[in-house]
């Protein structure tokens, strides 16, 4: 098993993918360079949530969509789809939800701390572009 | 106890193709190994909330570094 900072090192490669380092490395950006830039921007964006979360706790308290299991809001999500006139993307995020193993029988420790992560990430790809 | 851990290791391989293919309705933009590099990240006790700001941060930086590339081009 990996440590934090190895894991988060290997994010920031898998983040480079795609990217030419022959041309850059004459332009004078490194790709050591710019790994080192990047490991830094993901260690600070880690750490001010973690003193932003402390703030937002101690001053209103946690919001009632914070407190919402991980599970109950993606059938919000679904809910959302469904209002949209996306019925079957619906229906097929909440049949796959329904195929996700408790904790216990995953063999992950992590399910629901996984899928808030996806919550959150929800929509912040590009669509996927569409091909004639 | 070999087909204990076998038995694992199938219940995760399943665990994680129901994560991809959520990730993949919800749009997330992670691929498996990114993927498979937060699950673990998750398992270390990482917030999961800091843990996407991170990923986008990481997007906008590469985004920017492969919109400069496409300008030199």
């Amino acid at each position: 098993s990996s440590s934090i900072t190895e894991l988060l090192g290997t994010l920031c490669d898998c983040s480079l993918s795609g990217v030419s380092w022959k041309r850059r490395a004459l332009g004078g950006v490194s790709k050591e360079g710019f790994r080192r830039a990047l490991k830094r921007r993901a260690y600070d964006a880690l750490l001010s949530k973690l003193f932003l979360d402390g703030s937002k706790v101690s001053s209103s308290g946690p919001s009632a969509t914070a407190q919402t299991p991980p599970r109950n809001r993606v059938l919000m999500i679904c809910f959302d789809l469904r209002v949209a006139g996306c019925r079957e993307e619906a229906e097929r995020l909440e049949d796959q939800l329904g195929r996700l193993p408790e904790e216990a029988s995953s063999g992950l420790k992590e399910i629901d701390a996984v899928l808030e992560l996806l919550v959150h990430l929800a929509g912040s790809a590009p669509p996927p572009s569409t091909s004639f | 106890m070999a087909s204990a851990a076998n038995a694992n290791l199938n219940a995760v391989r399943e665990t994680m193709d129901v994560l991809l293919e959520i990730s993949r309705l919800l749009n997330t933009g992670l691929d498996l190994e990114s993927l498979s590099i937060c699950v673990r990240l998750c398992e270390q006790g990482i917030n999961p909330e800091a843990l996407s700001a991170v990923i986008k941060e990481l997007r906008k930086a590469s985004e920017s570094l492969k919109t400069s590339e496409n300008c030199t081009n």
